[in-house]
């Protein structure tokens, strides 16, 4: 029950203050063609779109010339810190580009061990710095800061490149091996930090954004077809490839290594996501207890001593159980943030002050008004490093820019549904699959057929039948989280897309996750979203969202202990109950109302995205379909695209789910046309 | 010849059936000389051919279609009318599920009863575990971590007596040659907190200093797949053998041929009891092999840190990782603490032990103990022989 009066509720809108960084604020970049610079159509303002740490680095940039460069594209104005290291010699140079502002823990990179051999850029935290440095002490080790980033050197005089084992934290890093010639990059096991790389003649470089490269190298212009396919389908491009061919990622829980006496870059992988089904036969009490503490030790790791912590409460279990453990180890008060819409249907607020009312926390609620859509949408979508549509990352960055001047830092609950099944569609499925195995053998595919074609003969139900008809898993799996786009790409695409086969998107993605032997089961559903959802989508939009408005969010899930203890567990542990039942049932009972909870479909940070199409941003799909570079290259089809606006915005029909993929891409693709080459 | 006194042991647990109360319920029972035994215990497989091969008197008791809870209190009840027929001066009760018959027939004949704690059984039957330490003439308890377990499940008053188990200690303790460096886990894959993952992770830094090590586990249970899977997930399965449950004599080959034996148990969480004693800790020194375990538990019992082995945060990878490396690396370092290792486990060898249960059981019918007949001993605090 709320007890009016009993936590403080501050509804507010964005402040520009003089030196934060709000996309709000209307700086003015370096003209058009900065790369930072977004926006400016139509009225709206431009923005010069502040960014954030990063690294790069080149194996050809003897005097780190083309590492400044990259650095640069990182730039914003305000209080900063650059640091570069070059070895003439190799012609080897890192630099790291870092905000003052986001002086966590951290101190000024390149950071390097004792007798200045090794040179380390991170970006990321280490969480578990403490412990490891305790212990490198106790081994003689000499530490010259008080950087988590520090115990990298010194781990690696000890383990060489296993020292990612040592590690609990998120990280993307570059490691020179002077003596050894060697460079080492590494990023962490779910990709919550990214790492770009690029290759040609005999050169590598990298760097934490795609548009640094982009900048600094000439030739980057094209795009490809095959990824901006996978993008319209899944909303997101998947790695490890990106939009720009030429440039990869990095693969998440992936090392890689180049040497001065060898020069090709080695990939390998240090941690492999497993997809056995796994039957222990523990009490569930002892099980729930060794969650809970290794899910406190996470909490515990991740927070930051006398400083106040924020929390963006959903109104979903994975937020809550993160705000609760927080609270509990915080010795200030804990401060939420909740977004409000000021259209549709759409509310999270009450079951957030009812977590809030629990916690006694200071509560504030955000209103994403229409007019702020209208004015930072577009340069949002426009000025990531890749296309993304998830709808989230407005009301996530929105949360963090107003908790900023707040918080320094933020726990999110990412990955709670990948590790730990909280996606409704793992136990539909497991369900479908169950009763399909009772079918007599042969019977379930001329029924699925059967099923489809009478929903599709009727007009109902097609939904349904796809999703739930026997069909091959990862059909059914693809149709429910692809919605309709898949089948409207062939009326949509242009000529340009013609030489994308239509089953290539779906050949790739089971491709990466290493095929299955006889059926799939659910279980490698949830693998396939860890190491393909999870990192190019929520935790893409997750460090993208924070790092834009200079706050970094910190996820307690993908904690790696963690991690391993919920991949021990059979699939019909964590689908019991609702789903997610490790994480619900260490909820204290009465915080979340779960009947309202049984009628709450995973809707955390669901918008209005169909009332914005037709409204704040009516004008930015206007001009699109009037200019934009997707349609004048071909890439989709401008007819076919205005018909799709105007039956959206009469109201007969809601195709958001096809028309956000394609502003997003569409305003993201013109800032990438109209950068400079090279 | 003056007839000894009768001794009866009840137990749930017993040869053939595997496990460490299994063990010492049969080591007392076929050492302890100076009181006539006889066990109560239930029937398992192979029993039949086992006891009559064993000089102990053993009486089973079954009704194989009953639930376990079923042949609990069939034992129970068999100890009762046992007791009527044998006309023991003690009782001893090896598990305290056996504590209430022991309890009874304290009581109505008279007998005082001595009950013996491990440690698991203690958080899983917490009321149980106090009634039966507050109803027992005397308690022993395998490790000092085990008697707190007693007073804190509500005996606090409790009489507690601490004996480890035994081990077997061979003659003849020369290494057999191994050809890669080799550290070994003996436990039950039944458990997380034996701390078999972290050893699986602590396994990627040893390999990084040590490339050719190989990590020999020993042992099954319910946890195993998962621990297959997560060691393939950091690529280190290829230098782990997961050998499964071993015969005895091939446990024993295992403890001659490798150079560190690890077992870094922790806490469980939620207050579930741990590690009572780590009898493996004491197996390994009677190989005169050095061992690595967790700085927590039955296990501080069991090692002396920086003697016979060496004592870590058993959370904390790298210091698990750092205490196998350094001893796979340094020869003489691993030589000392494996002798000093083999001297303990001689003072642990099971005539010790039953020897000394066996003082504790005469020393409760020696004249001079008070007469009284069940109900609670108060005699101060709990004296632990250590």
């Amino acid at each position: 029950m709320l007890l009016a009066g009993s936590i403080d509720v501050i509804s507010g809108s964005l402040e520009c203050e003089p030196d934060g960084y709000g996309t709000a604020c209307g700086r003015s970049c370096e003209g058009a063609a900065d790369p930072r610079h977004a926006g400016g159509e139509g009225g709206t303002r431009s923005l010069c779109l502040p960014l954030m740490c990063g690294i790069a680095g080149s194996t050809e940039d003897p005097e780190g010339r083309k590492v400044r460069g990259m650095c640069a594209t990182m730039h914003h104005r305000g209080p900063d810190d650059e640091g570069i290291y070059s070895d003439a010699a190799s012609g080897v140079s890192i630099g790291m580009r870092r905000l003052s502002i986001m002086d966590v823990e951290g101190g000024h990179q390149p950071l390097y061990n004792e007798d200045g051999s090794l040179a380390v850029v991170c970006n990321g935290e280490i969480y578990n710095h403490p412990q490891l440095r305790e212990d490198l002490l106790a081994r003689g080790h000499r530490f010259a800061t008080s950087s988590d980033t520090e115990v990298l050197v010194h781990l690696y005089e000890e383990y060489g490149e296993e020292l990612v084992h040592a590690l609990d934290g998120m990280f993307a890093f570059a490691l020179w091996d002077e003596p050894r010639g060697r460079l080492l990059l590494a990023r962490d096991r779910f990709g919550e930090k990214p790492m770009f790389l690029h290759e040609r003649g005999g050169e590598l470089a990298f760097a934490s954004e795609l548009t640094a490269l982009v900048a600094v190298t000439p030739g980057l212009r094209e795009l490809d077809p095959v990824a901006i396919d996978a993008f319209f389908v899944f909303a997101y491009v998947p790695g490890p490839g990106t939009i720009v061919p030429g440039v990869r990622q990095l693969a998440p829980g992936h090392l890689l290594s180049w040497e001065r006496a060898d020069p090709r870059s080695r990939e390998r992988p240090w941690w492999t996501a497993g997809a056995d089904g796994l039957v222990p036969q523990e009490r569930f009490e002892s099980v729930l207890a060794e969650a809970r503490r290794l899910f406190d030790e996470s909490v515990r790791r991740r927070m930051i001593s006398d400083v106040p912590l924020g929390v963006f409460l959903s109104g979903g279990v994975d937020s809550t159980l993160v705000s609760i453990a927080a609270a509990k180890q915080s010795s200030k008060r804990l401060q939420t943030f909740t977004v409000g819409y000021d259209v549709g249907s759409v509310s999270e607020t009450a079951q957030a002050r009812r977590t809030a009312s629990y916690l006694d926390s200071e509560h504030h609620e955000v209103t994403l008004t229409q007019q702020m859509v209208a004015e930072r949408a577009p340069a949002l979508l426009a000025g990531l490093d890749q296309p993304l549509a998830d709808r989230a990352l407005l009301p996530l960055n929105v949360l963090s820019e107003f908790a900023r001047p707040r918080v320094t830092v933020a726990l999110g609950g990412e990955g709670a549904d990948e590790l730990f099944g909280g996606y409704p569609r793992y136990r539909w499925l497991a369900r479908s699959r169950r009763a399909e195995s009772a079918l007599p053998a042969g019977a379930a595919r001329p029924l699925g057929a059967l099923l489809r074609g009478g929903a599709a003969r009727v007009g109902r139900g097609e939904r349904a039948a796809r999703r739930l008809a026997p069909a091959p898993l990862l059909e059914r799996n693809l149709d429910w989280v692809t919605s309709e786009r898949r089948g409207a790409r062939a009326a949509l695409y242009g000529p340009r897309m013609a030489g994308v086969g239509e089953g290539r998107v779906v050949a790739d993605l089971a491709a990466r996750a290493g095929g299955h032997r006889g059926e799939p089961t659910v279980r490698w559903l949830m693998h396939l979203d860890q190491i393909d959802y999870l990192p190019d989508d929520v935790l893409f939009k997750t460090d993208r969202a924070g790092m834009l408005a200079s706050l970094e969010i910190r996820t307690v899930f993908l904690n790696r202990e963690l991690a391993d203890f919920a991949a021990s567990l059979d699939t019909s542990v964590h689908l019991a109950g609702g789903g997610k039942a490790i994480v619900r049932a260490m909820l204290p009972d009465g915080v979340i109302n779960t009947s309202a909870l049984g009628r709450y479909r995973k809707t955390a940070f669901r918008v209005p995205a169909a009332e914005w199409l037709r409204g704040p941003l009516a004008g930015a799909l206007d001009r699109q379909l009037e200019r934009g570079v997707i349609y004048g290259e071909g890439y989709f089809d401008r007819e076919a695209a205005r018909a799709l606006v105007r039956e959206h915005r009469s109201g007969e029909r809601d195709h958001s789910e096809l028309l956000w993929p394609m502003l997003a891409l569409g305003l993201w693709a013109d800032r990438f046309h109209g950068l400079d080459d090279g | 010849m003056t007839a000894r006194p009768r001794l009866l042991i009840l137990t749930p647990d017993y040869p053939p059936a595997p496990g460490g109360i299994q063990l010492v319920s049969e080591r007392l029972a076929a050492g302890i000389e100076r009181l006539q035994t006889r066990v109560l215990t239930l029937a398992t497989p192979g029993a039949a051919e086992f006891d009559g091969a064993h000089a102990a008197a053993v009486h089973r008791v079954d009704l194989a279609r009953l639930p376990h809870a079923g042949r609990l209190a069939l034992l129970n009840a068999s100890a009762m009318r046992e007791a009527l027929r044998f006309r023991p001066h003690l009782t001893l009760s090896m598990h305290i599920v056996a504590s209430p018959a022991a309890a009874a027939i304290s009581r109505s004949l008279g007998v005082p009863f001595v009950q013996y704690f491990h440690a698991e059984e203690i958080g899983a039957r917490p009321r149980l575990a106090a009634f039966a330490a507050l109803h027992a003439r005397e308690a022993i308890a395998v490790s000092g971590y085990t008697a707190g377990l007693v007073r804190a499940a509500g005996a606090a008053g409790a009489r507690i007596t601490v004996i480890p188990n035994g081990v077997d200690v061979p003659v003849d303790a020369t290494p057999e040659p191994v050809d890669r460096p080799t550290f070994l886990t003996v436990a039950r894959i039944q458990e997380r907190y034996k701390g078999h993952d972290v050893l699986v992770r602590a396994l990627a830094l040893v390999r990084a200093q040590v490339p050719q090590v190989q990590w020999v586990v020993l042992g099954d249970g319910s946890l195993r797949p998962g621990l297959e899977a997560l060691a393939r997930s950091y690529g280190v399965d290829g230098s782990i053998r997961f050998l499964g449950s071993v015969s005895d004599e091939q446990r024993n080959s295992w403890l001659r041929r490798t150079h560190v034996l690890a077992m870094p148990s922790r806490l469980p969480a939620g207050g579930f009891a741990g590690e009572g004693f780590g009898i493996a800790y004491l197996e390994a020194g009677a190989y005169g092999k050095p061992v690595v375990a967790g700085n927590v538990g039955g296990a501080l019992d069991a090692v002396i840190d920086g003697v016979t082995g060496m004592l870590v945060d058993p959370l904390d990878e790298l210091a698990v990782a750092e205490a196998i490396t350094t001893l796979l690396l340094d020869p003489e370092l691993a030589g000392r603490l494996g002798a000093a290792g083999r001297v303990r486990a001689r003072e642990h060898a099971w005539p010790v032990i039953v020897e000394r249960v066996q003082s504790v059981l005469l020393e409760l019918l020696a004249p001079s103990a008070p007469a009284s007949t069940g109900g609670r001993p108060h005699r101060g605090p709990a004296r632990d022989a250590a």
